[in-house]
């Protein structure tokens, strides 16, 4: 009976010890990183910068929590704040990344908003040059045919940035160019003003 | 007795209270709520944008603190014991306050830098649309106006947004833009600055007033810089009057539509009454000559006029057809009193010079100097 004590006891130990050992949660730790990177791919970076920061710092504690009990001796390692940190890394990971998806596509919308004002605005700004009669005011008209010209030009920069999913700076873009496209076409109301009722003159070499 | 163990229980619960009174929280509620504060003030100053790596510290250490804050909260501590996780967060308090102070200033120059270079953009462009509009070089420019106002716009909507880092890069393009326009205003018009130009359309001025006095005849000079003619007979001035050039009157005509006016010494071919012309009589030109040809022609050949431009014609120094205009397609048109006086002087092979400029203070040359000497300011 003794014998038997004395073979089992280091058996049912050594059991127990490794049973009893802690391990790191790993399955936690890599939803919570593709949590976070998912955040990040949603725009969190730019469209909720504080809470993307905010995700990667708890993405760093919980990396060294985990190295901090990893460095324990077996029997004294506790994954437990480790766990709470990746549960809790999860969780906002993925509230991030709603947030910011919504936040992209308000900006996005805006800016797509504001493209469309600034196109408006230029169609009607060159519907108004049309309408110009080719007289002897041609100074002030020909200025305006440049700068109507580079409105147009202007817009296809606000595409481009709406390509990148610049959105902040296509509304800027965009708002410029309908504030510039308004202030000509008040210059070409002025001109056609000025130019009055008169027939247009007829085509001459010059 | 009774009395001494009553006395003894009092001392003894004395004591407990004063002990449990210097009891201390581990976390002194305090500094968590002031670091909370900082981290506020962070974000507020688009610290993730405009320190990273400070805030990612920060927030690291944040994250990790609050976490032992929450499973420290129920403990307390004797005032003498020393308490690591108070100093850490009195660390962290520190830190984060002195990276809102750094962000602070670092905001405050941003957004004085920003406002600063907005401010002399704005001077410049003013300036720079005072002086166009004064030489009539506006279209010399072609978009670029345009590209620069835009951005100005765009850099003063980034500044309203307190980012103000975008507005100085903003402005910074701005300012690259605005001297390209000044580049494109001293290539294309530089010719007004040049002596050896001057010089020779001097001459010009000058032999045809001589030729007015030799034949005691009217003789005709325009210059284009200052948008006066003059009109000579027996080579003295007799009278001088501002005209209207055409609309990119300012450069040299080089083919049909350009809108510029030609320089050279033609003479007037015929004379055009009411009924004869559009306009409130006009003195006809011998535009395109023969050095007008040859110069179209060894452009066309060196590629600087395509093949298919035509030379134009029909230049005229002209009266206005409808007094609410007031640009001329090429030619050379004054008031109607002005035409009128000058019809009844001028007659077929009268000659007109039209020149450039007859001095070096001319109009344009001034203009340019104006933004060459600003050009540094932005």
């Amino acid at each position: 009976m003794i014998q038997i004590r004395q073979t089992f006891a280091p058996l049912a130990l050594t059991v127990l010890l490794v049973t009893g050992c802690a391990k790191p949660p790993t399955e936690q730790i890599e939803a919570a990183e593709k949590a976070i990177k998912e955040a990040q791919q949603s725009g969190a970076a730019t469209y909720t910068a504080e809470e993307y920061a905010k995700l990667e710092g708890t993405l760093a504690a919980l990396k060294k929590e985990v190295g901090d009990q990893d460095v324990k001796f077996a029997l004294f390692r506790d994954y437990g704040k480790a766990e709470q940190l990746a549960a809790s890394a999860k969780a906002d990971g993925e509230r991030v990344k709603t947030e910011a998806a919504k936040k992209k596509e308000e900006a996005k919308a805006a800016a797509l908003q504001a493209q469309q004002v600034a196109q408006e605005s230029v169609k009607s700004t060159l519907d108004l040059v049309a309408k110009a009669p080719v007289g002897k005011d041609r100074a002030a008209l020909e200025a305006i045919k440049n700068d109507v010209d580079a409105l147009k030009a202007s817009l296809n920069q606000v595409q481009t940035a709406l390509d990148k999913e610049d959105y902040p700076a296509a509304q800027t873009q965009a708002k410029a160019i309908h504030d510039k496209s308004q202030a000509v076409s008040t210059e070409i109301q002025n001109a056609l003003a000025k130019v009055g009722k008169g027939k247009p003159s007829s085509s001459k070499k010059k | 007795m009774a009395y001494g163990q009553r006395n003894r229980a009092n001392v003894t619960w004395s004591i407990c209270a004063i002990l449990l009174a210097g009891c201390v929280q581990a976390v002194p509620p305090d500094l968590v709520t002031a670091i909370d504060a900082i981290d506020h003030d962070l974000i507020a100053l688009r610290a993730p944008e405009a320190a990273p790596e400070e805030y990612a510290h920060f927030v690291r250490q944040w994250v990790l603190l609050k976490t032992r804050v929450q499973s420290d909260d129920d403990l307390i501590r004797w005032p003498w014991e020393s308490n690591d996780l108070e100093d850490e967060l009195r660390r962290l308090h520190d830190e984060g306050g002195s990276t809102v102070a750094r962000l602070n200033d670092r905001q405050a120059f941003q957004r004085r830098t920003a406002e600063s270079k907005l401010v002399r953009l704005e001077e410049r462009l003013q300036l720079i649309e005072s002086q166009v509009e004064s030489i009539n070089g506006r279209i010399v420019l072609g978009e670029k106006p345009v590209q620069f106002d835009l951005l100005i716009k765009q850099a003063r909507s980034f500044f309203e947004q307190k980012d103000y880092e975008r507005s100085i890069q903003a402005a910074e393009s701005a300012s690259h833009t605005l001297l390209a326009q000044t580049a494109v205003l001293t290539r294309e018009l530089g010719r007004y600055t040049e002596d050896k130009r001057i010089t020779h359309w001097q001459t010009m001025a000058k032999q045809t007033v001589e030729w007015s006095r030799v034949h005691q005849s009217t003789a005709i000079v325009v210059s284009k810089a200052d948008r006066v003619l003059t009109l000579y007979k027996n080579g003295r001035k007799v009278l001088s009057y501002p005209v209207r050039l055409g609309f990119n009157g300012i450069r040299e005509k080089q083919f049909q539509g350009d809108g510029a006016t030609p320089e050279g010494r033609y003479r007037v071919t015929a004379k055009r009454g009411q009924g004869q012309t559009q306009f409130y009589r006009a003195l006809a030109l011998d535009y395109p000559n023969a050095q007008d040809r040859r110069r179209f022609e060894l452009a066309k050949k060196s590629g600087r006029i395509a093949s298919a431009k035509s030379i134009g014609g029909q230049i005229e120094i002209h009266g206005v057809e409808n007094e609410l205009m007031a640009q001329t397609l090429g030619c050379v048109m004054l008031d109607n009193p002005h035409m009128e006086a000058l019809y009844e002087r001028v007659s077929p092979g009268t000659p007109v010079t039209i020149v450039g400029a007859l001095t070096g203070q001319n109009s344009v040359a001034l203009a340019l100097a104006q933004l060459e000497d600003r050009k540094e300011e932005t």
